[in-house]
């Protein structure tokens, strides 16, 4: 069962996405990312990436992923920062290791695209 | 560069260009008002489903199947067939019934309209084909004869003036909605806190009454913004009616004290109040209504205070032409 299933699906990650969105915007390395005035708008993105990372039922594809954050002159230090906060997120949920260590993985996957390396 | 086929007509479409700009610069008089994908004064049809379906935000599960889709918002990157609806898309006749001067800004309009709506959610209005603003609902759908809107006057302004001074009881107008979210949706035990600023209020008043007639009893924090005393209207009113519901409580707020009293007046500032007054927001229905600034600010100071996101509920006057 993929965490995603486990925390009980769409509506459940909501309040994972709520945490997540927080620190984001708490930390002073990424926060001008996701600092808009379209809140929900941004709060959306978050939520597909969260149900991907879940390992939920996802749209992404890599070339998405690239398209998406090509402009954005991303760096080693701003993937990390999302990856901590993630982390934190995790934590705060109580998720068992072994699913942490999961979603991690899965996020890992991401970085060359997101960097556009 | 992308053709739109406007009733058959082959018209270029300039990148980056929204269909509703591409047909005015045709000269094609396609309505709108706010530009910002909120008021739908700007609806056309097309027959390309995908490209509809990305922008019909707020349009209702009817015109979503029938392929409406707001042309501010659609910048085509293909050729696209659109056509005006013949329907005029869910708009109705009304009638002026009543006017009245709440505060030397602020007029209370009262309207004969056969509509069914939510309190707290917003009409379109238009002067004539071409010109349409957006006013919310103050008023409760069973509770009160007629829909109420409070407009603020904008010296000026294309419509408001006109609503304010030149429209006379009896007078014939076309709405257009209901529209918006902003409506009464939590549970009756929840604590909500109800914020606004300047005619913030309407669309506040609305929730506020849904969440009465609905039997609310959890606690409710109503908060009236303005920068100076001359911002308030309806301050009696308010009071009245809370009196008689203890679980509501009632806060005014200046910016800039003036030295007029009033009952439940205080001079602060409106968002260092909530900080310190609602440091904790988990669980708590929130309703934001008003100037675009404040609602998007009080919006992330609540969400960081720990409202959830779809505990959130806005009303944003955005005007004409500015984007969120
Ligand atoms: C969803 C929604 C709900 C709304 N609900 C209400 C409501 O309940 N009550 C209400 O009064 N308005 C409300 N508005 C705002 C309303 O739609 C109009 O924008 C407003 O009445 C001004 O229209 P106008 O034609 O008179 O002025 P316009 O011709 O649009 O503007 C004239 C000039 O005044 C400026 N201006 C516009 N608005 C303001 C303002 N508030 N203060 C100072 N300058 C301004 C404009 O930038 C422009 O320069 C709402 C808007 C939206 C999008
Ligand atoms: S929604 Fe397009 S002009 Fe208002």
């Amino acid at each position: 069962m993929s965490l995603f299933d486990e925390l009980g699906g769409a509506d459940a990650i909501d309040t994972a996405v709520d945490i997540f969105y927080r620190k984001v915007l708490a930390d002073d390395r990424i926060s001008h990312f996701f600092d808009t005035v379209d809140m929900e708008g941004q709060h959306t993105k978050q939520k597909a990436f969260l149900t991907m990372a879940f390992g939920g039922p996802n749209n992404y594809t890599g070339k998405d992923l690239r398209e998406a954050h090509r402009h954005m002159n991303l760096t080693e230090e701003h993937f990390n920062a999302v990856a901590e906060d993630l982390l934190a997120t995790l934590e705060e949920l109580n998720v068992p290791q072994v699913k942490i260590d999961e979603v991690m993985s899965i996020v890992g996957g991401t970085k060359s695209d997101i960097l556009n390396l | 560069m992308p053709a739109i086929f406007f009733e058959g007509e082959e018209l270029d479409c300039r990148p980056g260009e929204s269909v509703l700009d591409a047909l005015n610069r045709h000269g094609k008089e396609i309505p709108s008002g706010c530009r910002a994908g909120v008021c739908q004064a700007c609806v056309l049809l097309t027959d390309e489903q995908q490209v509809a379906a990305r922008h019909q935000q707020g349009l209702s599960a009817a015109q979503r199947d029938l392929n409406y889709f707001l042309s501010c918002q659609c910048q085509p990157t293909s050729a696209i067939h659109v056509r005006r609806p013949d329907s005029g898309a869910n708009r109705v006749r009304g009638k002026l019934v009543n006017r009245e001067w709440l505060s030397d800004q602020v007029v209370r309009l009262q309207l004969d309209a056969d509509m069914d709506y939510r309190p707290g959610q917003y009409i379109t209005l238009w002067k004539d084909s071409s010109t349409a603003r957006s006013y919310s609902l103050a008023s409760h759908q069973t509770q009160d004869k007629w829909l109420e809107l409070h407009v603020k006057h904008i010296p000026g302004g294309a419509i408001s003036p006109w609503l304010c001074n030149d429209l006379k009881c009896g007078d014939e107008l076309t709405l257009q909605g209901p529209m918006g979210s902003c409506v009464y949706s939590h549970t009756q035990d929840r604590p909500l806190l109800l914020a606004a600023i300047g005619t913030g209020l309407a669309p506040v008043l609305g929730v506020l009454k849904d969440a009465l007639v609905n039997g609310h009893h959890g606690p409710i924090y109503l908060l009236v913004g303005a920068a100076r005393h001359s911002g308030f209207y309806y301050q009696g009113a308010l009071l009245r009616l809370v009196e008689e519901f203890p679980q509501v409580e009632l806060q005014f707020l200046v910016q800039t004290w003036e030295g007029k009293a009033c009952p439940g007046l205080i001079e602060a500032d409106i968002y260092q109040y909530c900080r310190e007054r609602f440091s904790d927001l988990s669980g708590y229905g929130v309703y934001l209504c008003g100037a675009p600034t404040f609602v998007q600010k009080m919006r992330k100071q609540a969400f960081m205070a720990g409202a959830a996101m779809s505990d959130i509920a806005t009303d944003a006057f955005l005007a004409f032409g500015e984007t969120s």
